[in-house]
């Protein structure tokens, strides 16, 4: 289980920029549990998950990961028990390096990497294996540099990596927002098939309601630094998006404005 | 250009191939710009001569111990980088410029010369063929070693971390790799090999000097740009090769264009010629003058 507790984070402290970001959340994931959460721009979704890998230094609060206090861990150290996808394609895989060497990254974050050559001839059969259930063609490409392929096959190799090894938790950050529809819900299906596979823990950031009430077990709704909405089994089973939308005016007093979000 | 300054320029060529590696190092693979070689050359020289000469050590000791100081102040550059946030090229400055002091106490004085003591050079002197040929076939299996450990290590998986580290350093962080680490190491690593080309450099010449290092990053850059500029340099092995090859050849045109006795130029020149070269390499790599483009442009045709 992951779990924020009572978090504060503000950016810019004590300058004219300062801005609120999240005021005293408190969220819990269980073990296995695959989470959507969506918010407008600025409600502290994306800073929550930063918080979860450690990008985002806390204020006030603590941070833990199956008991344990990980708050003070650096990032690094924190990859080992969690892994993660980004919204831009570029920044989850080395474009400098082959989809191989991409995939030998991937595998020391869980496993030692020492001075040995990184990629062995079981890591090649191995890769090829994997990256075969996508149905790109990437096995036949494993010495080809990841700069090479298309954001969406960046974004799938991004995925297979972020779940390579034993990491427990999966944070997707927005990571189908970047991609055309087609490729979007091709990445998206990828996605529910091995968080469901391999058991995850995982939660996923996402600007689209129907995407969040469509994916996953449970969506939680963050708004100006707060969660404003958690619900999961039957509750959330018939919930279409108009349902979403009254809640939100019912609770807040207001109309959700954010476009991309009513869009989505 | 005699035999005599053809094997004297291919020595340098060497000797300022592994300052390349160590600047391809730092600036390519770490995207780390590291002033502090202008500081780690002459501090390897320095410790060399000084070990041989003050202490009466090994040369080949003193050469290792070197490497290891030259290390330590690539390691103090990353570390105030990476610890305090000091910008890269600024901690490089300060270790310089803080190493020129150093390297005067080091010495006791601004120079040492290794007169009448044994170099490394020396341990060929039995084989019965001229010092001069020896050191340029010396010298280039040094660098031929070192770029071999290189290639291995940067396939390796520490390798590896180490350059996604510097290409994309939030995909490097989110796979478990401790960037700063390898900003330590990296730098560490390429100032070793800059100390060793120093101390190398002080044994061929005779002397170890604390200007020596005036201009060293413009040459080891100057290196790497124009061994990429002119040969593929897509895989590692073709581009560590290019650094070598691009030492070399620019030491030959350093050389010839101080010989073009038609242009004016004098010893005393060499910044100047250093300096208009590296800006030519540039220029032509912005606008696409590159040789390679125009090989390539010539076989589409």
């Amino acid at each position: 289980m992951i779990e924020l507790k009572d978090i504060h984070v503000t950016f810019n402290k004590g300058t004219p920029l300062e801005t609120t970001a999240l005021r005293g959340v408190d969220f819990k994931v269980p073990t296995g549990q695959f989470v959507t959460v969506i918010g407008s721009n600025g409600a502290g979704k994306s800073t929550s998950l930063n918080v979860l890998a450690g990008i985002v230094p806390v204020e006030r609060g603590t941070v833990t990961l199956g008991g344990e206090d990980i708050t003070n861990w650096p990032v690094h150290k924190r990859a080992r028990m969690i892994s993660r996808v980004f919204q831009d394609p570029k920044i989850g895989t080395c474009e400098d390096l082959t989809i191989l060497e991409n995939f030998a990254l991937a595998h020391g974050r869980t496993a030692p990497r020492g001075i040995r050559f990184a990629i062995e001839r079981s890591m090649r059969a191995a890769t090829a294996e994997r990256v075969k259930v996508l149905g790109l063609g990437l096995e036949n490409r494993l010495d080809d540099k990841v700069g090479l392929l298309s954001g969406g096959q960046r974004q799938a190799v991004s995925l297979l990596m972020a779940t390579t090894g034993q990491s427990s938790v999966l944070l997707l950050d927005e990571h189908t927002a970047a991609l055309d529809p087609k490729t979007a819900d091709f990445v998206l299906e990828t996605t529910r098939t091995i968080v469901e596979r391999l058991g995850l823990t995982a939660v996923m950031v996402t600007h689209s309601m129907a995407q969040a009430l469509s994916t996953g077990e449970r969506t939680v709704m963050f708004h100006r630094g707060k969660i404003i909405f958690d619900a999961s089994g039957k509750e959330r089973a018939g919930m279409k998006v108009e349902d979403l939308l009254h809640l939100f005016k019912k609770t807040q007093g207001e109309e959700l404005s954010d476009d991309n979000l009513l869009l989505g | 250009m005699s035999l005599y300054e053809l094997l004297g320029t291919l020595e340098t060529g060497f000797v300022f191939g592994l300052v390349a590696l160590g600047a391809y190092l730092t600036f390519r693979i770490l995207d780390f710009p590291d002033l502090t070689v202008e500081g780690s050359f002459p501090l390897g020289a320095a410790v060399c001569a000084a070990l041989i000469v003050t202490l009466g050590w090994n040369p080949w000791l003193a050469t290792g111990v070197a490497a290891v100081a030259g290390f330590a102040a690539g390691w103090t550059t990353a570390y105030l980088n990476v610890r305090f946030n000091i910008l890269h090229i600024l901690a490089g400055i300060l270790l310089a410029i803080s190493l020129y002091s150093i390297n005067l106490r080091i010495m006791s004085g601004p120079n040492k010369p290794l007169l009448g003591v044994d170099t490394v050079f020396d341990t060929f002197g039995g084989f019965g063929v001229a010092g001069y040929i020896i050191s340029p076939i010396f010298l280039g299996a040094v660098t031929l070693i070192v770029l071999i450990m290189v290639n291995l290590f940067l396939h390796t998986g520490w390798g590896i971390a180490m350059r996604a580290a510097g290409a994309n350093p939030a995909m490097a962080q989110a796979n478990g790799i401790n960037v700063g680490s390898m900003k330590l190491f990296g730098v560490g690593l390429a100032n070793a090999m800059t100390a060793l080309a120093g101390a190398l450099f002080a044994q061929i010449f005779g002397a170890a000097d604390a200007y020596m290092g005036i201009g060293v990053i413009i040459v080891g850059l100057a290196s790497v740009i124009v061994g990429t500029s002119l040969l593929p340099s897509r895989t590692i092995l073709q581009a560590t090769l290019a650094c070598i090859v691009g030492a070399v050849l620019y030491r030959f045109a350093v050389a010839l264009a101080l010989n073009a006795d038609f242009l004016g130029l004098r010893a005393s020149d060499v910044q100047l010629v250093t300096a208009v070269l590296v800006a030519l390499a540039l220029i032509g790599q912005v606008s696409g003058l590159g040789i390679k483009r125009f090989f390539k442009t010539s076989k589409s045709k």
